[in-house]
């Protein structure tokens, strides 16, 4: 199947799909500044994913942001920050925690799950939950339209690919980006999985084209908002950054309180919202 | 402005502080060990051998772990064992093994392979019961770190007077911990942006997880503001401190919003062995990483000789 199909293939599964939301309220992580919910939605599978959702209090709408899930068993829980400033909903994939009723995801393993198929790899079905995330979020009544963004890794370039319409993409993880060349500098997880899966008998041309479907840099060109790539190594990245229409390079530091500051910076004036720092001066 | 530095973290001893940890260690010595480990053909590499590993703890449970070797390495080795931070899954500790040791990645009750029993969930865990110290979460998931160090002390191929701890956020917290209750048997920890240090007034200091749980139960729970209090005194890594003889590295990023760095330089203060603390500026949570990983490497090297 090409990479069109592939991908056409799981817009209409999802589209035939009703999510279903549930909402319930969060008393003890509601402020005056924001209201919590968590949220139970239905994915391709069916399968019923998770997420946090916070919403400003006061009128909107408000500016918003999708978190995509990083690559492990937990998602941290939205910073308070961010709910005093936007809509944010963050996102348990399945068979992460919370969403693990029925599959819970292996780590090490996950990175590796049915990848001898790129129909049964199991990023197929994670990638459609964050499409499925975006859409519940973006039909909210309360978000602001013109001022959605999503931030994460790889699954955020997809997502923003997949469902154009997201004014600022914040890029600060990469997992599948040139894998299979970024397997063998060293044997740190999770790119170590695939080395391990190659050494339970799989070939390297299978595990390349699976993981082909989910290269950042063949979803990039077709995401219509303001991308930043926060990196630590601009040539490494070259290939992806330049499909990417509409794009910012920041050169990570290491210095990590300089780098959070920087990507909330960022992403406040993007959205018309006051830049804050998680560390509390 | 804060003045991390010099700002007053203070935590009540509790009077049956070695009694109540006592009766955790001896209802560990109840159940046999019984380590089981199995070699992972697929996981292992033409330098590293891997093993998962499955042992009794507290209360009975099973408890999992990653346990890797070298291949070209002669017995004894020394050892290392990586303690996981809050929300993330213990890794195969391979890189460890590359460099010489016999490196045990525990997961305790709670984390992925030991939650069958237990499992109060990420948030959850650093509130489990904080209403009561007996039945806190985090009793039998520091114990379970005391009773990996003890699978290593059974096994022939480690030198048992070269075992050291390394960790970074609840890995460092627990460091200290798990030293405090095996002296002179832990010969350095390496513990970074220690978590579980100050817990009542770390909260204060900042808005995010883990600590803002203990605000949001506070939240809806008012009244049990002393209860918790009492209860995470006996967890608490400041009162842990003073037990501690190993040679210590402490790293700490001065912009740390995850484990304030207060409560860093209280622990610093608090311990009473060879210590070194290592600031960094403008970084939070990584704590000087990756840079802070050659220091590691070589305080780890220098205590535990790992290729002698």
């Amino acid at each position: 199947m090409n990479f069109d199909n592939y991908w056409s293939a799981v817009d209409d599964e999802l589209a035939a799909i009703p999510g279903r939301p549930v909402l319930d309220l969060v008393p003890a992580r509601t402020t005056d500044e924001a209201t919590f919910y968590t949220l139970r939605i239905t994915s391709t599978g069916p399968y019923r994913v998770y997420g946090n959702l916070s919403i400003p209090a006061g009128d909107g709408p408000f500016p918003a942001v999708l978190l995509t899930p990083r690559y492990g068993s937990v998602n941290n829980i939205p910073h308070p920050n961010d709910r005093s400033r936007y809509v944010v909903l963050s996102l348990m994939h399945r068979g992460q925690r919370l969403a693990d009723e029925g599959f819970a995801a292996a780590y090490p393993g996950l990175l590796t799950m049915g990848i001898g198929d790129p129909a049964t790899y199991i990023y197929r079905g994670i990638a459609a939950d964050c499409l499925r995330a975006a859409e519940f979020l973006r039909g909210l009544t309360e978000v602001d339209p013109n001022r959605v963004a999503v931030s994460g890794d790889d699954l955020a370039v997809l997502t923003a690919a997949r469902r154009p319409g997201f004014s600022s993409v914040r890029v600060t993880d990469l997992l599948f980006y040139r894998a299979m060349e970024a397997r063998q500098k060293s044997s740190l997880y999770p790119l170590e999985e695939l080395n391990d899966h190659l050494r339970a008998g799989s070939s390297a041309e299978t595990l390349a084209n699976t993981l082909s479907y989910f290269d950042p840099a063949r979803h990039a060109p077709a995401i219509t908002g303001r991308t930043l790539f926060a990196i630590d190594n601009e040539d490494w990245c070259g290939s992806l950054i330049s499909v990417t229409p509409d794009t910012e390079v920041y050169n990570v530091t290491h210095l990590d309180g300089t780098d959070n500051d920087f990507l909330d910076a960022w992403l406040a004036e993007r959205s018309g919202v006051p830049a804050m720092s998680k560390f509390i001066a | 402005m804060r003045d991390p530095e010099n700002a007053t973290v203070e935590v009540e001893l509790p009077g049956d502080f070695d009694e109540f940890w006592a009766a955790g260690l001896a209802d560990c010595a109840s159940y046999p060990l019984d380590p089981v480990f199995t070699e992972m053909p697929t996981l292992s590499t033409d330098k590293v051998i891997v093993y998962d590993l499955r042992y009794t703890s507290y209360g009975g449970l099973r408890i999992a772990g990653w346990y890797t070797v070298p291949r070209d390495q002669p017995a004894p080795l020394p050892a290392l064992v990586t303690i996981p931070g809050y929300i993330s899954e213990p890794t195969i500790p391979k890189e460890w093994s590359e460099l010489g040791y016999a490196a045990l990645a525990v997961a305790p009750r709670g984390k992925l392979r030991s939650n069958e029993t237990f499992n109060p969930g990420y948030p959850g865990l650093l509130t489990h019961n904080i209403v009561d110290h007996n039945t806190y979460g985090y009793r039998g998931f520091y114990l379970d770190v005391v009773r990996a160090v003890e699978v290593l002390l059974d096994r022939p191929d480690i030198d048992n007077l070269r075992i050291g701890l390394q960790g970074s956020s609840q890995g460092g917290g627990l460091g200290i911990s798990t030293a405090a209750l095996l002296p002179g048997v832990i010969r350095c920890v390496a513990a970074g942006a220690p978590y579980l240090c100050g817990i009542m007034t770390a909260p204060t200091l900042t808005r995010s997880y883990p600590y803002e749980e203990i605000n949001e139960y506070l939240r809806i729970h008012p009244k049990d503001v002393d209860r918790v209090r009492e209860t995470v005194a006996y967890y608490d890594g400041l009162n842990f401190a003073p037990k501690v003889q190993a040679p210590t590295l402490l790293y700490v990023g001065l912009e740390d919003d995850v484990c304030p760095p207060e409560t860093g330089f209280a622990l610093q203060r608090a311990l009473t062995c060879e210590t070194t603390l290592r600031t960094y500026p403008h970084c939070a949570h990584h704590a000087g990483l990756p840079d802070v990983m050659r220091v590691v490497e070589d305080f780890l090297a220098e205590h535990l000789t790992p290729g002698r």
